[in-house]
């Protein structure tokens, strides 16, 4: 099995302690790499955590900062848009389950420092929807998307009420009803996660998911998601959660269990054996037997090979290969979550619209 | 060396090579570019500025190119793309040199979060620097451009960069960018100003730079002391009148004016108390640029 | 009019405020919200007070703090106004009404 040279910002984070003997033109590869995948401000304190930065040389050391000091921006903007949310939802009693970077920052994980945050995703069962759609609109946060076929393609075929945007402070918000839409080939059950939801220390009201299911969630989301930008990072978020739970008592035998409950056995298997090969995340050689439950077949598994780490190759020269991946890598994405037909149809009326805004 | 110093062949072969490195104020840049109205625009607006070789660490890659599609052939177009990326919508091709300065202006105000960046020009005179904040339209350029042609120093056209730890100004001395009316009235005033040649029908309407004053790019290094804060309001046939503006509103006006003040925090809010606290603030309505001058060099003479 | 006379207030803790003030406007950033507002001389002393003061004020007790504060002392329904700030600031998330 062949698999391609890691790139300068994987190696900074397999190893960061070969960092300071970098050249500067070894730098100047590994900060646009590193800012192309969102992972400039992760860089810098990895770096920091091991007494390193201040033997950066300056020009590239001033990035790592700047990076740094906008992604504690965003995180104290999350905290105080969490803050808001969480006010206007209480009068509901409907439990919010914060996802992604929002939970691992509320619960205090080392997955959310030095991490960049745009929207905030939470999950609420599907009963309760409408209910804290209305309260959410009654606050303050109105719709993004207005065309009536949007409004039908994220209510009826994916999982997710259409993005909300807050009126003055213009904040995003998704609201979930599941991690993967009803028309998608895998069937998480959501009732189960939000069953298995935790409160957060110090909150009333806010939960997230337990850490099987976060590194579930996270695994799927990767492997299953339309962006496919923001790849390295997911990685790099499901490589942090999961040395931190692998303290946690059973949680590796719980992890391969629950993926079988959820029927998330394949995402697990691709998110294990992509940590370990780019980020050498210490995985037990049982839990990776455990997980081969969800290894695709052969000629499959070839290919994704190919797509995946091509796909995480941050090569910021802009390739026609690596460019051709992440447009397959979009297609495969949208394929796991609707049925062949409606994704054609999605995707010609999203090629339709972009066109006209070129035109307009 | 300089790009003055490069044989247009070597510019060329740079450009459309590995990349030109040029050096603007604290940041160096590799432009990539095989169109002609690049270097053209290089040559001439940046001649004074430093090139740097390959060994050195560059902060941002930028390339302007035409797109890859059929488009090419029958209706010229543009890109700006940074890191393989493509921030900007495509702009028409004789619009490329506008399009370069924009994408480097973007390029410093979304990362370079060292500084608190306000969108103001700023010049100097005797150490201490004039910020003139004001949304497109309100003539800042046009008064930076007349103010470096009478003897103040161009610290920046478009993004005055902030030093958190001191509050001084450090430079950012790149073409200065005019619109429309102010293009004629900066060829009257400044005779001796070096201006490409007007680009037509962009969303701003008609542009032009003017090249930086060489003195402005040889004290690149020099910061200067925030000391006046001007909002600047062009209003034709009008006297000049400077009328005092309260600190507070002042403050209201740079905070409202930075890309990233709310990056910073309270950082930013005290950097910012501290930069008006220490500078007298005004309103400034002028008609014409004869008469700016003298207010501005009274004012700078009774510190 | 939006509060009764006997109803207490309380600012924002004083390390989630930074202010200055310069010939009676005051700046504020809030660090809860991570808003920056423009108060002019009334607002801003009010918020002062609150700042300063040790436990929830009720108008009554602004109102004689302000003590011949030349914006106060201006204003010809004294109580409305400082009630009519204090609204404000509870919009803004400046301070809130104290529940006890």
């Amino acid at each position: 099995m062949s698999f391609v040279r890691p790139d300068p910002v994987v190696l900074a984070l397999r190893d960061p302690a070969a960092m300071p003997g970098l050249s500067l033109p070894q730098w100047e590869t590994l900060v646009r790499q590193a800012r192309r995948t969102s992972l400039l401000p992760r860089v810098a304190l990895t770096l920091d955590n091991l007494g390193l930065l201040q033997q950066v040389p300056p020009a590239p050391r001033i990035h790592l900062e700047a990076a740094r000091t906008l992604a504690q921006a965003q995180a104290e903007a999350v905290r105080r848009e969490v803050a808001f949310i969480d006010r206007a939802l209480a009068a509901t009693g409907v439990p919010v389950v914060l996802l992604k970077g929002a939970a691992y920052l509320v619960a205090g994980l080392s997955a959310a420092r030095g991490r960049m945050f745009s929207d905030i995703d939470i999950l609420v069962p599907q009963g309760a929807l409408a209910n804290v759609e209305a309260t959410l609109l009654l606050h303050g946060w109105h719709t993004i998307k207005t065309t009536a076929y949007d409004q039908r393609y994220y209510r009826r075929w994916m999982h997710e009420l259409p993005p909300l945007r807050h009126i003055s402070r213009q904040t995003v918000l998704d609201v979930h009803h599941a991690i993967l839409p009803i028309t998608a080939r895998l069937k998480p059950d959501s009732a189960k996660l939000l069953a298995a939801s935790r409160p957060v220390a110090g909150e009333p009201r806010l939960r997230v998911l337990a850490p099987v299911d976060m590194v579930l969630h996270s695994a799927t989301h990767l492997f299953c998601n339309e962006d496919v930008g923001n790849s390295l990072r997911d990685l790099a978020d499901l490589d942090s959660l999961l040395r931190e739970f692998a303290s946690e008592e059973s949680f590796w035998p719980r992890l391969t269990v629950r993926a079988g409950e959820l029927d998330l056995t394949r995402p697990l298997y691709y998110a294990l054996r992509y940590a370990v090969r780019l980020l050498d995340t210490p995985v037990p050689d049982r839990v990776l037997g455990a997980a081969e439950i969800g290894r695709p077949p052969t000629l499959v598994r070839g290919l994704m090979d190919a797509l995946f780490l091509r796909t995480l190759q941050p090569n910021p020269a802009s390739n026609g290969v690596a460019s051709l991946a992440r447009g397959s890598l979009y297609v495969r994405a949208h394929w796991l979550r609707m049925p062949p037909l409606l994704l054609a149809q999605h995707l010609a009326v999203k090629a339709l619209r972009r066109e006209e805004q070129k035109a307009g | 060396m300089i790009v003055a110093d490069l044989s247009p062949q070597e510019l060329l072969r740079r450009l459309g090579g590995a990349g030109l490195r040029l050096r603007t104020g604290p940041v160096l840049n590799r432009i990539q570019s095989r169109l002609p109205k690049i270097a053209h625009g290089v040559a001439l607006h940046y001649a004074d500025h430093a090139v740097e070789d390959s060994a050195g660490f560059a902060d941002f890659h930028v390339r302007v190119a035409p797109p890859r599609s059929l488009r090419r052939w029958m209706n010229p177009q543009v890109h700006f793309q940074f890191d393989g990326a493509r921030p900007f919508l495509p702009l028409p091709a004789d619009q490329a040199f506008p399009i370069l300065e924009w994408g480097l202006n973007w390029c410093v105000s979304s990362h370079c979060h060292q500084y608190l960046i306000v969108h103001a020009a700023s010049v100097e005179k005797s150490g201490l620097a004039l910020l003139l904040p004001g949304p497109p339209g309100s003539g800042k350029s046009t008064l930076c451009a007349g103010l470096v042609s009478r003897g103040w120093r161009l610290l920046s056209d478009e993004l005055t960069l902030l030093d958190l730890g001191t509050g001084r100004v450090v430079p950012l001395p790149r073409p200065v960018s005019l619109k429309n009316a102010s293009i004629d009235a900066i060829r009257r005033f400044s005779p001796g100003a070096v201006l490409s040649p007007p680009v037509h029908d962009t969303v701003k309407g008609s542009v032009a730079h003017m090249k930086p004053p060489t003195e402005s790019v040889h004290r690149a290094t020099e910061t200067a002391r925030p000391r006046w804060i001007v909002l600047p309001r062009y209003e034709c046939g009008a006297a000049p009148r400077l009328a005092p503006l309260s600190r507070a509103r002042a403050f209201m006006h740079l905070a409202d004016h930075a890309f990233n003040y709310d990056v910073h925090g309270r950082r930013g809010f005290e950097l910012l108390a501290q930069v008006v606290a220490g500078s007298d603030c005004f309103d400034f309505q002028y008609g014409a640029l004869e008469d700016t001058i003298a207010v501005f060099d009274d004012a700078a003479r009774r510190v | 009019m939006s509060s009764l006379p006997a109803l207490r207030w309380r600012s924002m803790p004083t390390d989630a405020i930074a202010w200055r003030e310069w010939d009676g406007e005051f700046v504020v950033r809030n660090e809860r919200t991570g808003s920056t507002h423009l108060l002019g001389p009334l607002a801003g002393s009010v918020l002062q007070i609150l700042l300063e003061g040790n436990g929830a004020l009720s108008i009554a007790d602004i109102s004689a703090a302000l003590g011949d504060h030349p914006a106060a002392t201006a204003a010809p329904d004294r109580c409305a106004a400082i009630d009519a700030v204090l609204s404000e600031f509870k919009r803004l998330g400046l301070a809130e009404p104290d529940p006890r």
